[in-house]
């Protein structure tokens, strides 16, 4: 979506359909101590992922080896919240609220520039008719919680 | 010295509506026909194998049946889970581990739940966080057709697959389904039919998607020397191979959409029961979607990588055709509680048995099932024939 402007490290910078901004309890995660960096990340408008020390290549979400070469040593990275869409879809149905106030939105499978890292993420502002696979998008951010926060793209 | 595996006993629970039965009803009822339909006795079952979703579920069943296996098996993923039950259940038999294993499965999922399975309502419902790495996918709003469509779009990217070659395999389960008695929806339809269904998640549409059914049923395998004394002894049905595998659980882990476990598990499967694909008279496929029958169609070898939209579209997937695939009308139109890997085994097992009235496969001689669970994440692939490797 090259004419949408990036936002990374911006938070709710783009008007939202639906009410992607009510999100009860049963939607917002509960961080954990190996993934609290990716959500608290997310809250302040940075998306954190995994770099390999050994092997160089990227991970998401978080763990305690690298899931590509079995190295234990994983540190916490910045990315630059730039990524291409491996493939999406179309939610049509989905009867839990408060996605089925959303109806229809687009959900992706984004490769990061940072190899090795995929995130599966929704695509709030986006015209299904808009999205293709191979378009390069870029991360925003949006607060569901006191330093939790969802990556979404745009 | 290696035993020969026998498939001995099949027996379906009510459905596709089974209103008032609860889960272990139906496995009980699955499990009284399929001992009856072998000539066996409840305390000859020494194995017991099936797939729930709570942890000591194998446990609970054993006891509402009144056995007490000495051989348990549940490992749980999914529709594929029943495979990897068969395979496992192989390998035991035929090391002389146990003699005689009942496979079950019950679910009154459209009773208990409606059709909500594959559109928000199976995971990470209201107060309850979704298990494992789906934490990061549920609050996109992804449903489990979601994560298949996915795929399949992925699929028409690379490989120029169409939605009316998705929509063709709808087509011909339903076509199977309509001399099929017992299954769910019988009424023929077209590839416009499917294309005029509503999306559900885009390419996806609602004929797209398996039906959501009440059900049951129950495969007993024993050794060959059992079987010799009972009552499909004439008519032997063979294990002659399994294998299984996953790459993935969540959907950011389907590193690969167009390309499943199948591959590496087909393959050894075929190894081990020294089959190739074209020896194969009936394939029984998992079919929550039609795009799980086509990826699975060119990952075990049916077809060529990409090209299963063309292959579909032939009508070769029909009775007659190059690959009579799911002639019992599959989960697409016939039935599908859940998880639907055993009823494939049972599918197969009555072909080879040359009982299937006007769902027949003439001559079938050689058979192959493949169960994929999750969201293509696990495929276990069995290889049934009439004459033993």
């Amino acid at each position: 979506m090259a004419e949408h402007p990036g936002h990374s490290g911006t938070r709710d910078a783009e008007p939202m359909s639906g009410n992607w901004n009510e999100n009860p309890p049963w939607v917002v995660p509960v961080p954990t101590d190996e993934d609290r960096e990716f959500f608290e990340g997310a809250s302040r408008g940075e998306l954190r992922i995994q770099r390999c020390d050994e092997c160089g290549l990227h991970q998401h979400y978080p763990r305690y080896l690298c899931s590509h070469c079995g190295s234990t040593e994983v540190k916490w990275v910045t990315a630059s919240g730039v990524g291409t869409v491996y493939s999406f879809t179309v939610i049509r149905q989905n009867g839990v609220p408060p996605f089925r106030e959303r109806l229809p939105f687009v959900v992706a499978a984004v490769d990061l520039e940072e190899t090795g890292a995929r995130l599966v993420a929704s695509m709030p502002g986006a015209d299904p008719a808009q999205v293709a696979i191979g378009m390069q998008v870029r991360a925003t951010f949006r607060s569901v919680g006191e330093g939790i926060g969802l990556v979404d793209f745009a | 010295m290696k035993r020969n595996v026998c498939v001995v006993g099949v027996g379906h629970a009510d459905g596709p509506y089974a209103t008032g039965l609860q889960p272990n009803a139906l496995i009980a009822q699955g499990f009284t026909r399929a001992l009856a339909d072998a000539g066996l006795r409840k305390d000859q079952v020494d194995g017991l194998a099936s797939a729930g979703h709570s942890g000591m579920h194998e446990v609970a069943v054993a006891e509402y049946l009144g056995i007490r296996p000495a051989w348990l098996d549940s490992t749980s993923c999914g529709g594929s889970s029943f495979e990897f039950h068969a395979q496992h259940a192989y390998r035991a038999i035929e090391a002389g581990d146990v003699d005689v294993v009942a496979i079950c499965y019950g679910s009154n999922l459209l009773s208990a739940s409606g059709r909500t399975l594959g559109t928000g309502g199976g995971g990470g419902q209201r107060g309850m966080q979704p298990p494992g790495p789906m934490k990061y996918e549920f609050p996109t709003g992804l449903t489990l057709v979601g994560a298949y469509a996915m795929a399949a779009n992925r699929h028409m990217h690379e490989y120029g697959t169409t939605p009316d070659q998705l929509a063709s395999i709808a087509v011909q389960m339903r076509e199977h389904a309509s001399r099929n008695t017992n299954a769910m929806y019988r009424t023929p339809l077209t590839v416009d039919d499917v294309l005029e269904s509503r999306l559900v998640a885009d390419p996806l549409h609602k004929l797209d998607c398996c039906v959501i059914s009440d059900g049951g049923v129950c495969v007993i395998l024993a050794a060959e020397h059992i079987a010799a004394g009972l009552r499909w002894s004439t008519k032997p049905v063979y294990v002659r191979g399994g294998s299984g595998g996953t790459t993935h659980h969540s959907v950011q882990g389907m590193s690969d959409m167009t390309t499943t476990a199948a591959v590496i598990a087909g393959k050894r499967a075929f190894e081990t029961a020294g089959i190739v694909p074209s020896d194969v008279d009936v394939f029984c496929s998992y079919d929550s979607f039609t795009y799980t029958v086509l990826v699975t169609l060119e990952d075990l070898g049916f077809a060529p990588k990409g090209e299963g939209g063309p292959f579909v579209a032939e009508g070769n997937l029909r009775l007659g055709g190059a690959l009579p695939t799911n002639p019992d009308g599959g989960g697409l139109s016939c039935t599908h509680p859940g998880m639907r890997g055993l009823f494939l085994l049972a599918e197969a097992t009555r072909q080879l048995r040359n009982d299937a009235g006007e769902s027949q496969v003439q001559g079938a001689e050689t058979a192959v099932c493949n169960g994929s669970g999750g969201w293509l994440s696990t495929q276990g692939t069995v290889v049934l024939g009439t004459q033993s490797r």
